[in-house]
């Protein structure tokens, strides 16, 4: 599917370059500053300001885990890898890292455009597929509260498909979610059977 | 009479790998003098000399000053990875040539590099194929904290897992650094079968002594049970180790000795051999005619005259022969003597088996 891409508020926008003192931190902050980011580089660890950025150009050549303020993989901004040794082991730790876009090294003249614009769009359609499959995820483990609810209902309805219809409507009248509804039906009539297997000795 | 040709050297004279930087420019400065007495090769070569004295910042600024300053065009030089890549940029923006003649990590065919020595599928996977069926398959890595350890080590752990063994341990040090304790004390506690040491320098003479004096005190930790492997280490280095050597195998192109090294000399180690024949070479390609003289490197290896030396046109890494060898009595004697075969420095060929056995074979449904 294709969407659209963002390009503004890239002006004002604040760059950090994690890169020890190199010609390739003067390309890349000239380059920046053209598109009209404000630039700071810092070496060998992020400041606390790191969480205040929008965009973290790290290096991949050097780089080490204990250089992010955050877990690998869950930066709160999107991060662009700057490589130089196409190593696949400095490549697979880009990735780890979480790598939104890249820049090879040497960087000239041109490429920290392009590399703005596909990192920010790949942080924003992960995170966004990441809330989506939470979601899913949520509902998935709710699956089985919402059978559990059916069971115990269809005790009395001596059918699941009025059970179900029952559960429904029990969460329309709560006016919460259908899961929601599951849930309270579990743990009230759920509390109930759990007394009559006691007293008939199950 | 000879055309005279301003060549490059650039090689750290001081610092942690001065030892290896002495042995590449010893077989440069041979190879110059070998060309300078030939009357046959129409060139006679005049070296320009930077010393960047072991600091990584000095080496693109003294190439390009070689490159800038006087008339030569290709360089022999440089000995980490890190110092090679530094160089790269310089050499893109000048249209100069490195001639690198250290064994390095592969993932690299730039354009304006020739890799004399060599790379992974004629070091680290041959050793550990040998390895394997002698020793076992439980390893512990070693490294130096940059590029060369860390991505052979990605490779042999890569190389290991898929063979049914294991890693028990991986550990790095920053270059120059003699904090070997913790190492030491994890290789004891796990009793790998082998140990890979990708360490390079102080570092690597600190950790061999330490573990050779392990060696003395537990058996399980002498060269026959628990030998240390090293695709870097050649007889340049040999005097730093003194007895500590003792059992070391390596990987390599070259030992002292071997006589199936083109253009036949008795060189010190293969750095020697690699940086001799990287000069030797570059002067058989330039003495076909004096045009050749400014042609970038693309186009000096598209002359018929290329076709037949030993450098790969595509990737420019050289046909190795891959040698294995332990040191006994102070000498690297060659214990196993693998067919040459093309640098591959992406991997991409299909591999050799290594070896494997019919019981670390698992069927994947």
């Amino acid at each position: 599917m294709k969407s659209a891409i963002r390009i503004e508020n890239l002006g004002g926008a604040r760059a950090i370059i994690l890169h020890r003192p190199h010609v390739t931190v003067q390309a890349l902050s000239r380059q920046l500053s053209a598109v009209g980011l404000n630039v700071t580089s810092c070496w060998p660890e992020l400041g606390p300001d790191a969480l205040a950025a929008d965009f973290i150009f790290f290096d991949a050549d050097l780089g080490y885990d204990e250089q992010f303020p955050w877990a690998p993989g869950q930066s709160p901004i999107p991060m662009i890898a700057l490589i130089g040794s196409e190593a696949p082991g400095r490549v697979e730790w880009s990735l780890w890292m979480g790598a939104h876009a890249q820049i090879l090294k040497p960087v000239g003249d041109s490429g920290a455009y392009s590399a703005l614009l596909i990192a920010r769009h790949t942080f924003d359609s992960r995170r966004r597929l990441s809330t989506e499959v939470e979601g899913l995820q949520k509902r998935l483990d709710e699956r089985q509260t919402v059978i559990r609810a059916v069971t115990l209902l269809a005790i009395r309805t001596r059918s699941e498909e009025t059970a179900y219809a029952q559960l429904r409507q029990l969460a329309m009248s709560w006016r919460i979610s259908f899961e929601a509804a599951a849930a309270r039906v579990v743990a009230r009539y759920g509390e109930e059977r759990g007394e009559d297997d006691r007293r008939s000795g199950l | 009479m000879k055309r005279r040709i301003e060549l490059g050297l650039l090689y750290s004279r001081s610092g942690s790998y001065s030892l290896i930087s002495e042995a590449c420019r010893a077989g440069a400065l041979s190879a110059i003098a070998s060309v300078n007495s030939d009357p046959s090769i129409d060139v006679c070569f005049v070296p320009v000399e930077r010393d960047p004295g072991g600091n990584i910042d000095l080496y693109g600024p003294m190439c390009e000053e070689i490159l800038r300053d006087t008339s030569a065009r290709h360089v022999i030089g440089c000995v980490t990875s890190w110092s090679r890549k530094e160089v790269i940029p310089i050499l893109e923006r000048a249209g100069g040539t490195l001639w690198y003649a250290v064994p390095y990590e592969g993932f690299e065919a730039s354009d304006h590099v020739v890799y004399m020595h060599a790379c992974p599928n004629q070091h680290l996977l041959p050793l550990l194929n040998w390895t394997f069926p002698i020793y076992g398959r439980r390893a512990y890595l070693t490294g130096s904290n940059y590029i060369w350890g860390w991505e052979m080590n990605r490779l042999a752990r890569e190389t290991i897992t898929a063979a049914g063994g294991s890693v028990l341990g991986e550990r790095y040090l920053s270059i120059g650094s003699l904090e070997i304790g913790r190492m030491i004390e994890e290789i004891q506690v796990t009793q790998p079968d082998f140990i890979l040491n990708s360490l390079i320098g102080p570092s690597s003479y600190e950790f061999l002594a330490a573990y050779s004096k392990l060696g003395q005190s537990h058996s399980a930790f002498l060269p026959d049970n628990c030998p240390v492997l090293s695709c870097n280490l050649t007889e340049c280095e040999l005097p730093a180790l003194g007895q500590f050597s003792e059992g070391l195998v390596a990987a390599g192109p070259y030992f002292r000795g071997e006589t199936d090294w083109p253009g036949f000399e008795d060189f010190g180690s293969s750095h020697e051999a690699a940086a001799y024949a990287a000069v030797k070479e570059l002067a058989r390609l330039l003495s076909s005619s004096d045009a050749m003289d400014t042609v970038s490197l693309a186009q000096l290896l598209t002359d018929p005259v290329a076709s037949i030396g030993p450098i790969d046109r595509k990737t420019h890494h050289t046909t190795l022969p891959r040698l294995i060898a332990q040191v006994r009595n102070g000498t690297f004697q060659v214990l196993h003597r693998g067919s040459a075969v093309a640098g591959d420095p992406y991997l991409a060929k299909p591999r050799e088996s290594p070896g494997y056995d019919q019981k670390h074979l698992r069927v994947v449904l």
